[in-house]
């Protein structure tokens, strides 16, 4: 093989791989440009006003594309699963980094990824067949299919990752500030919960982002278990219709390049903003974290 | 080695391997796509070169699919609509249609509600939203919950048609008629639609735990129930509809082999079975 | 005193959420295989669905989650790891390498069911591959392709420098040093990471929704332009949609099992690989 041949392979591959690195861009670029060219057709049609505003949101029959209550459903669920799973995701991300042993870390690991591993339409069938009927029961309604419901499923799904990125901010706070507290005289409760947790705040703050930001972007859990009532919702025991949800439901019915069809890309526009801003908050967070922490 | 592995894997991909498979999307209407599957396994039997796929999800998915160039056979449980018609003649395709069974809509309520029947007028009450309780009718103070359909759902956009309303907000969207059904038999105070065929399963029993409303018609005394052929048969029952099938004229040619056999008694028979009523008895 | 109440408050604490979770997972496991395993037969595992799908079994399913995880590796993986070859081996720290750094995170913060409808719009519409296993396929490769190549990368950064060096120090050209020295050490981490991947794959439902899946085909899918079944969709409707949900509910559970059962699977090949990789380091 002459050396010529060899190293215009080299430099033909070099070229290759920085095309696939630029493609990556394109990628992101492309979901982007696809979004916002088809929710600027949309807003040619529908005022934005009214889009960001209206409170029904009716496609079909009115014509009504009020943004208000997905936006509110969605808020409803994943706020009520950030508060159920970011205590219990927390602690144990505390247990498993600063009391529990060698053997049962290497037991806890695995459950928290099989945890993970399960996908979310199985999570969705739990919620119709077990949590639905018991909040049902819990409360004595017909139907567990509600945001309650929702909320719990959504903790669920978002715990490994709460937990696996929480350990590790915790697992990181330096001996030496554990170290000096036992020193001061505090046993390790009062070390736990006054020193490393508040030292692994910005750690912490980042784990909650990410896990609200796979509770935001679930799809096919909340629309097994919600009930997807296009009413505002009026409380946790209400039926909610997130907009993940809305984009699964009516996607298949619109004819290509109407009105509707646009509008629910315009509101996966705004799904795709927020869950970007949630990301890069819990980014820039965990920057600020690595400056100056370990 | 691995390379070459990888290259018959892409080969594969990219490659349409047989060219005889006669391939048909059938896409739409969840109250046929049980029939419909039914049909194609016993038609499949016998065509063993055909490749049917069929999918629910509503009969306005089927026919956006048939706009779309995604399905070749649209089922659907209503007429297309005035924007559909202009969009298929904007677009310049051309349909035929296929009247391939009888369905009745059935009103459920649990058991345990004191109501066996009610008026059209009543019923529009309740769906729209404006009575929201029981006691006018029952004389029991419950509130009433609507178990319903999605926009997408032919069912429900024949119903909201036939009655002339727009459906209360608070009504639950369920994602089809099973999950109706599940909801009216823990509701005491529930009201639900769902296609008739559902209710009469193809044991040609009932579902246990469900009570299907008669439907008292304006200006009349007689309430008619569903689950009468005749009253079906004789339009006297109110919320008896066709169920459609639209198929692509480009499609027509694939189509016909599968068309006919729904026509045939064999498919009838299947209709049949399926608490539908087939054509043929007209 | 005070010490005392807020040590066994810690502990109600940390413990408690600890079996909360642990248990989470063993209740979940635990009633889904209860119900699920006395369901799956040979008839079962290699039947055609009866009946409306209430009766027979999930072989298409099956068939159509492999088929959508084979397109899925073919496309995605040359593309992740040339990419992560190019991130970890050639990229200097510019701007640019952040810029495509940041994208490959925010793409992977990217709801699926975006990446469903980037599907459609480019592969069902404008690529006109229609509703096919080729669009679905595709659609979950572009969704795969940021957690391949962070996997890859991390791969590839274990391999230590020395090994590239002496490779260069031998006369390899850089492309011959990554081809015949990196990637084969590397190979463990890149095959970890792509089974994981498959297995992430094959529970996803929402992109597939509208790029190909249907509710029943009439036999297995024999070309890709072809609409298919799937696990996870078979789950899916069999729970929600179906006209018989009580007689089903059986079969829902076995498709659950078996979907649950094929990722626990790859995810132990994944955890098997990864330690025979660690304990040759």
């Amino acid at each position: 093989m002459s050396t010529r041949f060899r190293e215009n392979t080299d430099l033909f591959f070099s070229k290759l791989f920085k095309v696939t690195g630029l493609l990556t861009l394109v990628l992101l670029g492309g979901i982007f440009f696809m979004l916002l060219y088809n929710s600027v057709s949309f807003f040619l049609d529908v005022a934005p006003l009214d889009f960001f505003t209206g409170n029904q949101w009716n496609p079909g029959s009115r014509g009504d594309y009020g943004i208000l209550p997905l936006i509110a459903s969605t808020i409803l669920v994943t706020l009520g699963s950030m508060l159920i799973a970011v205590p219990l995701g927390i602690f144990t991300a505390a247990y498993m980094s600063e009391f529990a042993n060698r053997r049962v870390q290497r037991i806890l690991k695995p459950v928290i990824e099989m945890l993970a591993a399960i996908p979310s339409v199985a999570i969705g069938f739990l919620g119709i067949v077990i949590i639905g009927p018991g909040i049902a029961k819990l409360f004595g309604m017909q139907n567990g299919l509600n945001a309650l419901n929702g909320s719990i499923l959504l903790a669920i799904m978002s715990l490994p990752t709460i937990v696996t990125v929480a350990e590790d901010a915790i697992h990181a706070v330096p001996m030496s500030y554990k170290e000096a507290s036992l020193g001061l005289g505090a046993d390790k409760w009062e070390t736990l919960f006054r020193v490393t947790l508040p030292a692994a705040l910005p750690g912490l703050i980042a784990a909650v982002m990410l896990g609200l930001g796979r509770a935001i972007g679930e799809t096919m859990t909340v629309l097994m278990a919600t009930g997807n009532s296009l009413a505002f919702p009026d409380g946790y025991l209400d039926s909610i219709r997130t907009i993940t949800a809305t984009i699964a439901i009516e996607m298949g019915e619109v004819p290509y390049q109407t009105t509707h069809y646009y509008a629910l890309f315009a509101i996966a526009t705004v799904l795709f903003i927020i869950t970007l801003a949630v990301n890069l908050i819990g980014e820039a967070i965990a920057k600020y974290y690595r400056k100056f922490g370990a | 080695m691995v390379l070459r592995l990888y290259f018959i894997i892409l080969c594969f991909s990219v490659t349409s391997c047989s060219e005889e498979i006669q391939t048909l999307k059938i896409k739409g209407s969840d109250t046929e796509v049980n029939l419909v599957t039914e049909l194609a396994e016993s038609f499949h039997k016998s065509n063993k070169t055909s490749y049917l796929s069929i999918s629910g999800g509503g009969s306005g998915l089927g026919i956006a699919s048939l706009l779309n160039g995604q399905a070749d056979i649209a089922n659907s449980s209503r007429e297309l609509n005035v924007e559909e018609s202009e969009l298929f003649r904007k677009r310049g395709i051309e349909l035929d249609t296929f009247v391939f069974a009888e369905d009745a809509i059935a009103f459920i309520v649990s058991p345990l509600l004191l109501l066996d029947s009610i008026s059209t007028v009543d019923l529009a009450g309740i769906l729209d939203g404006s009575t929201n309780n029981w006691k006018k009718l029952t004389g029991n103070e419950i509130k009433i919950n609507i178990y319903g359909r999605q926009s997408n759902s032919g069912t429900y956009d024949f119903v909201k048609d036939k009655l002339n309303i727009q459906f209360s907000t608070h009504a639950k969207e369920m994602n089809g008629n099973a999950q109706i059904i599940e909801a009216i038999k823990s509701d005491p105070s529930g009201i639900g639609y769902v296609g008739a065929g559902y209710v009469m399963n193809s044991r040609n029993g009932q579902i246990q735990n469900i009570k299907v409303l008669h439907i008292r018609p304006d200006k009349s005394n007689k309430a008619y129930s569903p689950l009468d052929s005749n009253a079906v048969f004789n339009h006297e029952y109110y919320f008896r509809r066709h169920l459609f099938q639209f198929i692509r004229k480009s499609s027509a040619s694939a189509a016909a082999p599968f068309i006919a056999f729904e026509k045939s008694p064999a498919g009838a028979r299947i209709i049949r079975k399926s608490g539908y009523y087939p054509v043929k008895i007209f | 005193m005070r010490k005392k109440k807020t040590h066994i408050l810690g502990w109600i604490l940390l413990l408690g959420s600890t079996i909360t979770i642990c248990s989470f997972l063993f209740i979940i496991i635990f009633h889904l295989f209860s119900q699920g395993l006395p369901v799956l037969s040979w008839e079962f595992l290699f039947g055609h669905p009866k009946e409306g799908l209430t009766k027979g079994g999930i072989f298409p399913a099956i068939i159509g989650t492999i088929l959508l995880t084979l397109i899925t590796t073919v496309f995605a993986v040359p593309f992740g790891i040339c990419c992560a070859i190019y991130l970890n081996e050639y990229a200097g720290e510019s701007r640019l390498t952040g810029i495509i750094r940041a994208s490959i995170r925010n793409l992977s913060g990217i709801p699926s069911i975006i990446y469903g409808l980037f599907g459609l719009a480019l592969f069902v519409q404008s690529m006109r591959l229609g509703t096919s296993l080729l669009s679905a396929g595709l659609t979950l490769g572009l969704l795969s392709l940021p957690y391949i190549i962070t996997t890859t990368e991390e791969a590839l950064k274990r391999v230590p420098n020395s090994t590239r060096e002496a490779a260069l120090a031998i006369g390899s050209t850089q492309f011959e040093s990554i081809r015949d020295f990196v990637i084969p050490q590397a190979m463990p981490g890149i095959i970890t990471g792509i089974v994981l991947t498959i297995a992430r794959v094959a529970g996803e439902t929402a992109p597939i929704l509208f790029t190909g899946v249907a509710f029943y085909i009439t036999g297995v899918p024999g070309s890709v332009k072809q609409e298919f079944m799937a696990l996870p969709y078979h789950l899916y409707m069999l729970s929600t949609q179906h006209q018989s949900i009580e007689t089903v509910r059986p079969l829902a559970y076995g498709t659950v099992t078996v979907l649950i059962l094929i990722i626990l699977m790859m995810n132990m090949v994944a955890f098997y690989i990864r330690q025979k990789f660690r304990e040759n380091e």
